[in-house]
């Protein structure tokens, strides 16, 4: 399709293509991709470490089992028991190939075993399948297909020994950074709307579950010390920010004051509900290494006296 | 694949992508079908259950946190039947449930959040609670386990109540129901005993 004048006139579904195109491959400091390869794995073995001290228990024959069930919607895929040493090879596998991956040390391949392991014992222990190992499979996969060991790791350490002439790498094409982009405003609003769903506009939720196992010292004391009606304001504002998340992260002017509101609902969930701690620190983490300005990121990185 | 490759001429060094670009574009949109899949399966959509098989949808079912308010805080519990007094007694099964023994992640706990009604689930509970305390505990063998809920009433907001803990049955109050869920038919209990004589 061309102008009379001769110029390029693209159809609208192309131009849209090209915009989103742009958009997905804008480059983006290697620092956020850093903090990710750190902090996804970490995250996750920090979830796993109860599980794979128990790894008997967990994927071998030691511990309780539920039977076949035979296409139960509860039950994916059944998964017999391993002998214990296979699942004790298997725990420590996995912690071999998620502390590689956090170090940074072959990189990638680590990240592809690190997901597969996780994989499989998510789907292996429906009992012991929670939302951070759901996760965890893809989001390292997503580190596996970006250059994740490209700075701040063993391998791009031992690459400028082996030719310290070659320039450090400064940014990384944006998709895998637009990958945990999207991902975290879809989880938000994807919360957020079956929240809206459920009791969350007419019931007081947050109160009624800090009051069984989850129970932390924190989450006691505030229930003791904060006025009834903060509750309220605090369920609003979870909704609010998770049903918003879209338009809070896309607007450049609200993105950082819901920046520091999604910090500030991780730090307290990780404060009051005992074990989901390591789904905060997950999930606060990623929110800070997609979302924070370059500014304040340069800022941190110049304080680990670190450099270009 | 450490070494910047591509200058761009204004100080930045752009690390090579691992991926071609045309894996980049598959890779894209397996990535746009997982979003998607997470965000209608949190909607209420049963779209993704027609394109997805059940163990890769599995992983898309994550963001349907605390929907709910809870009606009354849940403990399972367990009572064996001792085979030395015939009587049902209070087991304290987190031993045999090491993973997050204290709180409500472990084994035990989500076995009976899942399967409270599927008699085959909680008759395999059985056998293993029985199986394992068994060995645990020879001289106080049971022949199989009663297997129920507590529901502990929430506190009115403003009003907490006690820091949460473990405690015995008996030592609940009477507000709190008591609910069985599965009963070791008499039978099976004393042929159990019987087994180890």
């Amino acid at each position: 399709m061309k102008r009379a004048g001769g110029a390029s006139l693209r159809p609208a579904p192309g131009a849209i293509l090209t915009v989103l195109g742009d958009w997905l491959n804008a480059p983006q400091r290697i620092e956020r991709l850093a903090l990710l390869r750190v902090f996804v794995p970490a995250s996750v073995l920090g979830f796993l470490s109860s599980r794979i001290i128990h790894a008997d228990y967990w994927l071998g024959s030691r511990g309780f089992r539920v039977p076949d069930l035979g296409g139960d919607w509860r039950q994916p895929l059944y998964i017999p028991a391993l002998p214990d040493w296979a699942a004790w090879a298997i725990g420590g596998a996995m912690i071999l190939s998620g502390l590689c991956l956090v170090v940074g040390l072959a990189a990638r391949p680590a990240a592809l075993v690190f997901a597969i392991l996780v994989a499989y014992g998510t789907l292996a222990d429906r009992l012991e399948a929670f939302t951070v190992t759901k996760l965890a499979p893809v989001l390292t996969l997503a580190l596996f297909f970006s250059p994740c060991g490209a700075r701040y790791g063993v391998d791009a350490w031992l690459a400028a020994r082996r030719d310290p002439s070659v320039p450090r790498v400064t940014h990384v094409l944006g998709g895998s950074i637009r990958f945990f982009q999207c991902f975290l405003v879809t989880m938000y609003s994807a919360s957020g709307i079956a929240k809206a769903r459920g009791d969350w506009l007419s019931k007081q939720v947050l109160w009624t579950h800090l009051h069984d196992a989850y129970q932390t010292q924190a989450s006691w004391l505030l229930m003791r010390a904060l006025p009834t009606w903060s509750w309220w304001l605090f369920q609003g504002l979870v909704l609010v920010f998770e049903c918003g998340a879209p338009f809070w992260f896309a607007l450049p002017w609200t993105r950082t004051p819901a920046l520091v509101v999604g910090i500030g609902m991780h730090a307290m969930i990780g404060l009051m509900f005992g074990p989901v701690v390591w789904f905060a620190l997950l999930m606060g983490s990623m929110l800070f290494a997609s979302f924070v300005p370059d500014a304040p990121l340069l800022r941190i990185r110049r304080m680990l006296g670190m450099r270009d | 694949m450490t070494s910047a490759t591509a200058d761009r001429g204004d100080g930045m060094w752009l690390a090579p992508s691992p991926v071609g670009r045309r894996s980049r574009r598959v890779v894209t949109v397996l990535g746009i079908v997982f979003l998607l899949s997470i965000w209608l399966d949190a909607a209420g959509s049963t779209l993704p259950s027609f394109f997805l098989p059940a163990p890769l949808r599995f992983f898309t079912q994550v963001a349907e946190l605390f929907p709910k308010a809870s009606l009354d805080a849940i403990e399972w519990r367990a009572r064996g039947w001792r085979c030395d007094t015939g009587q049902f007694d209070e087991l304290d099964v987190r031993p045999l449930f090491p993973i997050r023994r204290d709180d409500k992640e472990n084994q035990f706990s989500r076995a009976m959040h899942f399967y409270h009604g599927d008699p085959s689930v909680l008759e395999a509970l059985d056998q293993y609670i029985t199986d394992a305390h068994n060995r645990l505990n020879p001289d106080e063998r049971v022949g199989g386990v009663m297997l129920l809920s507590l529901r502990i009433p929430i506190p009115p907001m403003g009003e907490p109540g006690p820091r949460e803990r473990w405690q015995p049955i008996s030592d609940y109050p009477s507000t709190v129901t008591r609910r069985h869920w599965w009963m070791p038919p008499e039978d099976l209990r004393k042929r159990r005993c019987q087994d180890v004589r």
